[in-house]
């Protein structure tokens, strides 16, 4: 396949998302995650069908880059609210707390099994143990939002779930900033990894500032476009050639707008629809640059770290339903339910395999595809199962059609 | 590209502006002191946000001093381009040119849906006489002009007046040239309309066929005159009138197709353009067809047999106000100032003689055809611009004659250098002074209240 014809078929993929941005077609098509995409740029991609090559692959790295970044943006941009509603700050620790447990747990067992068993530098141990545990901190919003738009759901424990899965993002991409800017690699010798991580967020935070002002006391979306657009791509461009983290700058960008600017909830009602049409693309790269031709100790390294996820929310979920009265009863349902990942996780690896392509960015990335598949098959059953035993979901709910409206959250 | 009414924008807005102009290329300008080696595709990404962005904020900036929003892009690309702050190197200006297409599609698109044939019909008398004489007059005189300036020029240089000749009425053929893409920048940004804007674009589209046709030619004319040997071919002209037929076919069945899409589905429309301007256009150009002339028919159609016309433009205003931005930003940073630095005397004299009988020849078509007072004074007004069309003829007649196709290269895109930076400026005057351009306010979204 050539570029011209692979773009266009990443568009018509693009067009598709377009069509799944929510209301009745997110109840009514597709996985939780987009998984199905995973597995489609899988089975094209250089691994079985080659349609999808390593050069086409390596054509689209900018697009990856800023399909990544532009994920951040939209994250930073709603991260402080489900919908309309403000997530409550204890909500925001929390989802900040519960994947830096699972973050750790993951990174401690790589580190751990990599540092016994394998030959791998020191080094690369703990980029891989790093950014491993990264990947596996995400709890992907778009289980929660489609479990709770096909059943239609509602009480504190899907709140919960939504404000959780909400503010999980956070910790990846700060945690990111500083995996990238304590690589090697690096611009910006003179400066310690701390300043390195402040000039990645900070640059969002000029960038996010810049775009407020601009904004100014009126919204005009034409006009809005080009400023958001602008901004996001001079800070994804300029992370980039200093090899820091562009998504934690675009991040950073989308937070900074979220606080500041009195165009908060316009600006996440414009970028919000254009998470899954960027997303969907994204995710077939994703599935595409997926290499399983690993060696056994990262395949064995990778196992490992998904045991350790599984165990950490698990054990995370038990711990929870002791202190939190929503998830009393339903601890186990509830942990196996924030085992679905999906954008940000595969972003992570993606940007990851960009800044360092190799074998360890492919274990990476093959960690976040699996880590994807397994959350698909797991997650939003116990999501299910959790909402329904809490009687946030009623049995004898209205199928789908005749369902409520669309939430809030489809229309910001 | 943004509304050329609104609120009027305060001292203090201005100035956030200015400052956000100065973090943006002080951010570029940082990244590019610290990590100057650029990452072949990685730099780009950073190239468009700050072409896009500065050019953005430099458009409102000039609009303080009457300057169209097109030179604001165009001069965000000079000064970040690689002759002044190198901001933007070469190598970033070549990858951007997908979004040179793109744009030329969308702005063809938008052309043609501009026209309808009932507003043609109202200027037909005074387009017919322009595009006579402004082609006839316009040539003969500035190709005598460059036979009397050509002791100046280093690549006619002992040249026998024959060949001299031959090259002068290539020359001429340039100076007819003019640019769908600034008119259109400089239509959208003042939603100008009137009979200068309908009279302008409607010339400009068709002077697009005209061009292409005289270029073929003048280069039937000019290579025995310039080889000394060969003769005229008509073959020359029926594989003209076969690309020309099929573009208008193409088109047709493109526009159809586009009018069908937007009355049943009318969704995602900015995916769909830039679907069909990526994907389209280097179709058209594989089997042949003029993709300007396609997407033209395609605007066209879309407008003059379905009701869907203003839907469409609306798209294309929404797609263009990113995309335009990048592409006039992308081309100042294309400019080569040293080249027009040392071609600059005799481009002037060139641009300037152009002009002169662009003028001439617009009064008098206007005097002729009995056009209205409006039309005479402001008529010629948006045909000194000249952009992407003309350089795209300079470089088919530079790679057809080789013995001076460089040399004329040069002093041709030195010449659309100038052209491209003072025709809009002449252009919004005029729409200006012919009190075409749009005083309303663009509507205006007042922000949600911030929450409790």
């Amino acid at each position: 396949m050539n570029a011209g014809a692979f773009l266009l078929a990443l568009l018509a993929l693009a067009y598709v998302g377009s069509i799944l941005v929510g209301g009745r077609a997110i109840r009514g098509f597709g996985l939780a995650s987009g998984a199905e995409y995973l597995v489609l740029g899988f089975v094209l991609g250089p691994q079985l069908l080659s349609v999808i090559s390593h050069s086409l692959i390596e054509g689209f790295q900018a697009v990856i880059m800023v399909g990544v970044s532009w994920l951040g943006l939209v994250l930073g941009v709603s991260y402080l609210r489900v919908g309309v509603r403000k997530v409550p700050v204890r909500r925001v620790v929390l989802g900040i707390a519960l994947s830096g447990v699972v973050s750790s747990a993951v990174s401690a067992t790589v580190f751990a099994l990599a540092s016994s068993f394998s030959a791998l530098p020191r080094l690369e141990v703990i980029a891989f143990a790093a950014t491993a545990g990264i990947v596996c901190s995400e709890t992907t919003r778009h289980s929660v939002r489609w479990i709770v738009e096909r059943y239609g759901a509602k009480g504190p424990l899907a709140d919960l779930a939504a404000d959780t899965s909400r503010a999980s993002a956070l910790f990846a991409a700060v945690s990111l900033s500083v995996v990238n800017a304590w690589l090697p690699g690096a611009a910006l010798p003179g400066l310690s990894v701390i300043e390195r991580v402040l000039v990645t967020l900070g640059l969002g935070i000029v960038l996010g500032l810049t775009a407020t002002l601009l904004l100014g006391r009126e919204f005009r979306r034409d006009e809005s476009w080009g400023i958001l657009l602008g901004t996001s791509l001079l800070g994804t461009g300029a992370a980039a050639r200093l090899n820091l983290s562009p998504i934690s700058t675009t991040f950073a960008m989308g937070l900074t707008l979220a606080i500041v600017s009195r165009h908060r909830l316009d600006i996440k009602a414009m970028v919000t629809p254009t998470e899954k049409p960027v997303l969907l693309p994204v995710v077939l790269l994703a599935g595409a640059s997926v290499n399983v031709k690993l060696p056994a100790i990262l395949l064995v390294l990778v196992a490992a770290a998904l045991a350790a996820k599984i165990l950490a929310r698990v054990l995370t979920g038990s711990l929870l339903s002791v202190a939190l009265p929503p998830v009393r009863g339903v601890g186990l349902e509830f942990g196996a339910s924030m085992l679905s990942s999906g954008a940000l996780g595969l972003a992570v690896a993606l940007a990851f395999s960009v800044r360092h392509p190799g074998h360890l960015s492919d274990a990476v990335l093959l960690l976040a595809a699996l880590g994807v598949l397994l959350g698909e098959g797991i997650g939003p059953g116990a999501l299910r199962r959790a909402l329904s035993r809490a009687g946030e979901i009623k049995p004898e709910e209205a199928p789908p059609e005749l369902s409520p409206p669309p939430s809030l959250e489809s229309r910001v | 590209m943004s509304g050329h009414g609104g609120p009027k924008k305060t001292l203090a807005t201005r100035a956030i502006q200015l400052v956000s102009l100065l973090v943006t290329f002080g951010v570029l300008y940082g990244v590019t002191k610290v990590a100057p080696e650029l990452e072949t595709h990685l730099g780009t990404v950073a190239a468009v946000g700050f072409l896009l962005l500065a050019g953005t904020l430099m458009s409102e900036l000039l609009e303080t001093i009457g300057l169209p929003h097109l030179s604001g892009y165009l001069l965000a690309g000079i000064v970040g381009g690689p002759d002044v702050l190198h901001l933007v190197d070469h190598h970033t200006v070549d990858e951007l040119s997908p979004v040179n297409t793109l744009a030329l599609s969308l702005i063809a698109l938008a052309g043609g849906a501009e026209l309808r044939v009932d507003t043609l019909r109202s200027v037909a008398r005074g387009l017919a006489w322009a595009t006579l004489l402004q082609s006839t007059t316009v040539l003969v005189c500035v190709a005598g002009v460059f036979v009397a300036i050509a002791g100046y020029l280093p690549f006619t240089h002992g040249m026998a007046f024959k060949p001299l000749l031959g090259v002068a009425l290539l020359w001429g053929v340039l100076a007819v040239s003019r640019s769908p893409s600034a008119c259109m920048g400089i239509l959208s940004q003042t939603r100008a309309k009137g009979p200068v804007a309908t009279f302008s674009l409607a010339f400009i589209m068709l002077s697009d066929v005209v061009v292409v046709i005289l270029l073929a030619t003048m280069m039937m004319l000019a290579r025995p005159l310039i080889n000394g040997s060969g003769s005229i071919s008509i073959e020359d002209f029926s594989v003209l009138g076969h690309e020309i037929l099929a573009s208008i076919a193409v088109g047709v069945t493109l526009g159809l197709g586009l009018a069908i899409y937007l009355r049943l589905v009318g969704r995602q429309l900015l995916l769909v353009l830039v679907a069909i301007g990526f994907g389209l256009s280097d179709t058209f150009n594989y089997i042949g067809v003029d993709s300007l002339l396609a997407f033209l028919s395609a605007g066209f159609v879309v407008t003059n047999l379905s009701d869907q016309g203003p839907k469409l433009l609306e798209s294309i205003e929404q797609t263009g106000s990113v995309v335009f931005v990048v592409f006039f930003a992308t081309a100042g940073a294309h400019l080569n100032i040293p080249l027009l630095k040392q071609m600059g005397p005799v481009a002037i004299a060139l641009c300037a003689s152009r002009a002169l009988f662009t003028v001439i020849a617009g009064r008098i078509s206007s005097r002729v055809a009995e056009d209205p007072a409006i039309l005479k004074r402001w008529g010629w007004s948006s045909l000194v611009s000249q952009a992407g069309l003309a350089l795209g003829l300079s470089v088919v007649i530079a790679r057809a004659f080789p013995s001076f196709g460089e040399g004329f290269r040069s002093l041709a895109i030195a010449a659309v250098a100038i052209n491209e930076m003072i025709g809009p400026v002449l252009f919004k005057f005029a729409l200006d002074r012919a009190g075409e351009t749009d005083v309303h306010e663009p509507e205006v979204r007042a922000s949600l209240a911030p929450p409790a």
